[in-house]
């Protein structure tokens, strides 16, 4: 099918489908649309469409202070709701250059973590159902999800929506019973992905479904700003958590598993690997907890932090995350940027698919793992 | 109780009127096996996804079929305007009546089934292949782009998987020298065909589930993409036709078929030993239904445990990998029934060695496959120029 | 055809497992002591007076704007019966518009105001979105029958 170089038609009349995937639709993770325009069964051409979910977090931001921001930090990023406060209490911390007690360093640390987990839970038992499993691993993924969700509605009070990180440390203190707890927890985890493992892992049909699809070499993952589980598959070993370090994860000791071809196969193996390696730090951070104060003495009612601006980035279950904040020294942010992971990662769906079959899209998008509100914000 | 073995009810009755009574009693027995087949999958597929299935609708939720049913029969009967009539209309029946037609041929005790015939089997799977009609009536009258999509791809698999799901029957069959069902049972009496002939057991089971549109090969019910496929403008009871009635007939009817083909159906362990006298049908009967059920348990089971496969990988699987051995079955079958027709142990066992060896065999050429590196993506971006809105 | 069948010996081993759900209306599974739920206020028994006094704290840090407080001089002061000068005169929460964030509670300077932590505060459907504007006396009312002892972070 060669193209006229000049009016860009091809030369020989045939029509290209289109099918639209729609933003309603049992695959798509959230309100996101995509046109396929396809050649018999392969995928020619992609044109996503975001945008169903925007709700100006970002402007609805300007007008709260930074206590009330956290709110929206948490519904921004449903998944890894910690991780997400953790990237923007600290970016608070550092413009008002309030130095959080251990303690709740150390809370924060073994609760995004957690979080990370939970996360990869939910993207396993969805990868399933994607391909087509309908029900048993997403019953098996949210079995171990629910563990960690009771943990968290012991701890915070909320299963979902969290707004429990402050700038300084932690809103209160954690119940009595929490390293048994958290122990307990930790040993399900383990147990669910063992069971996700066997049922995925070797299983031919899968490595069927996924070995070679969506390939993303290193050179475009760089290029279109991919990060996180997407760029490690890849093959590049750049963690946030290690070549940046922030809060204390300098402290613990863990690995970054790598993939080697960047195809769906690996980016599940990728985020399967990583659930061990956080139960392994949040084992590490419990057994070095201090006792303490969780909230620095002299902490003012209302934070007005010097003006400045301020990026600080942290490792999201799904990539980078960053807060870009730029304060005039009142109690409200004057501006508060999201740098959202899984919109970078989403732009590379066009390069990871074409050529693909119109079955392959839907495991290509995912195994990208993508929030939607994150992406929309 | 001797009654049941010919004509119902003793008495030498015109062979229509006869024909028909047994028909019914068949149809009876089906429509209560679907509606348990259905309550029971939702519960089984529950358990396995630890959770609890039904539970509402009366004790342990046994009544859930039923609520269906009556939900489905009041639902509005929905037709697009522009759709084909009569096409549109007579699709579920096209596919549902080949899938009752099938339960015609089978012998369910001994001697006793709505027809005995000479070639029982042949007719049952020149009959069930009529189903690929009934899709292609429906993608095709529903007027919607997705909907032809689906039963264009549908047909496809159920006219490729067809031909695996002949020549597993055909190799069983070959021993037996016969395709009269009751001739193969009679000839298990000793050691059921499973024994002998693993192989094309497993190639039936696959073609089973594709035959029926179960997962792992439910492309065309593709719940993840083209949701509901060819069937996606039916509602209320049309659409139950297809996928309650027809569906769990088929799977009834074949998995029954199964159990008499490879297990022995009535008559191994020890159907026709007449220790119970006038009773025997009863523990033939129990015989049948016990291994047609465990049989369907293992089609649900793999069901509910694998991914779908993509369609081209599903018509490599079918082309390349269960018709070659398909045919080399045959093929072996043949040469060794033809030279070893005067023992019978020998046979049996060469039969069961070249057997297991084949299903080796296509066990490793399975696991070598998958682990191929797919093949070269033809198409790169540079194709997509210029073509951001279009 | 190894890993097929590792997949298959797991769900059969699964299905071996107690189920983890519970049949939900007739079976609720208990809520921990800090669950947050919609917020409630709170009633002073020794007096007999509402703990709010109306300052408007909790409206003023509520993010989404839900709350509606106005306040009134208190008839037991001047009775001599109450420390409090002024008490609670109106209180409406809007609770399809709260996002459960807490922070009324952090900010309330009397603990007048506390999340529900039992199932009535998760179980509130209503037919008109008019009816999810709670006042004074549907705020007041589990506190008052004594029927929950909520968790106010210290």
């Amino acid at each position: 099918m060669a193209l006229d170089p000049m009016t860009h038609e091809r030369e020989l009349e045939t029509i290209d489908f289109n099918i639209n995937i729609g933003p309603q639709h049992p695959a798509t993770h959230g309100v996101f649309r995509m046109v396929l325009v396809v050649d018999g069964e392969e995928v020619v051409d992609l044109v996503p469409h975001i945008g169903y979910m925007h709700r100006g977090a970002e402007k609805l931001s300007e007008f709260m202070d930074y206590r009330q921001a956290i709110g929206y930090q948490d519904r921004t990023e449903y998944l890894a709701q910690f991780n997400a406060e953790m990237t923007y209490v600290q970016a608070v911390e550092k413009l008002a250059g309030i130095e959080p007690p251990e303690r709740s360093q150390y809370i924060r640390i073994i609760l995004a973590e957690l979080n990370r987990i939970s996360s990869h839970f939910m993207f396993l038992g969805a990868f399933g159902v994607d391909l087509g499993i309908i029900g048993t691993s997403f019953m098996y993924a949210f079995r171990e999800r629910e563990h960690i969700l009771d943990l968290f509605e012991e701890i915070t009070g909320d299963r979902l929506m969290y707004a429990y990180f402050r700038p300084g440390g932690v809103a209160w203190d954690v119940p009595r019973n929490f390293k048994e707890r958290v122990r307990w927890v930790c040993e399900q985890a383990l147990i669910g992905a063992d069971d996700l493992d066997k049922l995925l892992t070797d299983n031919e049909i899968f490595i069927a479904r996924t070995l070679g699809i969506g390939r993303l070499s290193i050179e475009d993952a760089i290029n279109y700003g991919a990060t996180g589980p997407v760029l490690r598959a890849s093959g590049l070993k750049f963690d946030l958590r290690r070549d940046e370090p922030y809060s204390i994860y300098d402290r613990f000791d863990f690995e970054i598993p790598v993939g080697k071809n960047g195809d769906s196969y690996d980016r599940y193996l990728v985020r399967l690997a990583e659930i061990h390696q956080s139960v392994r730090i949040v084992l590490q951070a419990l057994d070095q907890l201090p006792e303490g104060p969780i909230l620095p003495e002299r902490l003012p009612r209302l934070l007005r932090p010097a003006p400045g601006e301020i990026y600080m980035r942290c490792e999201n279950p799904r990539g980078e995350y960053g807060i870009y904040l730029v304060s005039r020294g009142t109690t409200q942010p004057y501006r508060l940027r999201i740098r959202s992971s899984c919109f970078a990662n989403l732009s590379a769906l066009k390069h990871m698919t074409i050529g693909h079959y119109v079955a392959d899209a839907v495991t290509i998008l995912g195994s990208i793992d993508i929030v939607l509100c994150e992406v929309d914000r | 109780m001797s009654l049941l073995a010919w004509g119902l009810f003793g008495v030498d009755m015109n062979v229509w009127l006869d024909a028909f009574l047994r028909l019914q009693l068949v149809v009876v027995v089906m429509t209560v096996t679907v509606m348990f087949l259905i309550y029971f999958e939702r519960k089984f597929v529950g358990r396995i996804q630890m959770r609890l299935g039904p539970m509402r609708t009366g004790p342990y939720g046994s009544l859930q079929s039923v609520a269906d049913a009556l939900k489905l029969l009041t639902k509005e009967d929905l037709r697009p305007s522009t759709a084909d009539f009569w096409l549109f209309e007579l699709a579920p029946y096209v596919t549902f009546i080949p899938a009752f037609m099938t339960l015609m041929a089978l012998p369910f005790m001994e001697g006793w089934g709505v027809r005995n015939l000479q070639l029982g089997l042949f007719y049952i799977v020149a009959v069930s292949g009529v189903t690929v009609i009934g899709y292609i009536m429906a993608g095709w009258a529903s007027d919607n782009k997705y909907a032809l999509l689906g039963a264009v791809r549908s047909a496809a698999q159920l006219i490729s998987y067809e031909i695996p799901l002949i020549l597993a029957v055909l190799a069983a069959s070959m021993v037996a020298g016969s395709l009269n069902i009751n001739d193969i049972i009679y000839l298990q009496d000793t050691v059921p065909n499973i024994v002998l002939q693993p192989l094309p057991f497993v190639i039936l089971m696959i073609a089973l589930l594709a035959e029926l549109s179960r997962r792992p090969f439910d492309i065309p019910i593709g719940e993840s993409e083209l949701v509901g496929g060819p069937w996606v403008e039916y509602s209320g009871i049309r659409w139950s036709i297809i996928f309650a009635l027809s569906e769990y007939a088929l799977l009834w009817g074949m998995s029954i078929l199964t159990a008499m083909v490879f297990f022995g159906g009535w008559e191994w362990p020890f159907g026709t030993r007449s220790w119970w006298g006038d009773f025997d049908f009863l523990y033939q009967l129990l015989l049948i239904f016990v291994k047609s059920f465990l049989l369907i348990l293992v089609v649900m089971w793999v069901s509910a445990t694998f991914p779908r496969l993509r369609i081209d990988q599903l018509m490599a699987f079918c082309w390349k990998i269960l018709l070659p051995f398909g045919f080399l079955q045959v093929m072996i079958n043949g040469i060794v029934l033809m030279y070893l027709k005067d023992s019978e142990v020998a046979r049996d066992i060469v039969l069961f060695l070249t057997s297991s060896a084949l299903l080796v065999a296509m066990g490793y050429v399975i696991y070598w496959a998958t682990r191929q590196a797919p093949r070269e993506v033809r198409v790169g971006p540079e194709y997509a120029l210029g073509s951001i809105s279009r | 055809m190894i890993g097929v069948l590792k997949s298959l010996g797991l769900t059969m081993s699964t299905m071996l497992r107690k189920p983890v759900t519970i049949q939900y209306p007739s079976a609720h599974r208990s809520v921990p002591e800090r669950d947050r739920a919609f917020p409630i206020l709170l009633w002073d028994f020794e007096i007999d007076e509402s703990f709010c006094t109306g300052c408007h704290a909790c409206e003023r840090a509520c993010p989404v704007e839900c709350m509606t407080v106005t306040m009134m001089d208190n008839p037991k002061f001047a009775e001599g019966k109450s420390k409090r000068r002024k008490i609670l005169d109106e209180f409406f929460i809007d609770y399809a518009r709260c996002m459960r964030c807490n922070i009324c509670v952090e900010v309330c300077n009397f603990d007048a105001i506390a999340m529900n932590n039992t199932w009535a505060g998760h179980e509130l459907s209503v037919v008109d979105r008019k009816d999810l504007v709670m006042d004074r006396e549907q705020l007041l009312a589990l506190s008052k029958t004594r029927q929950i002892r909520p968790w106010v972070p210290s």
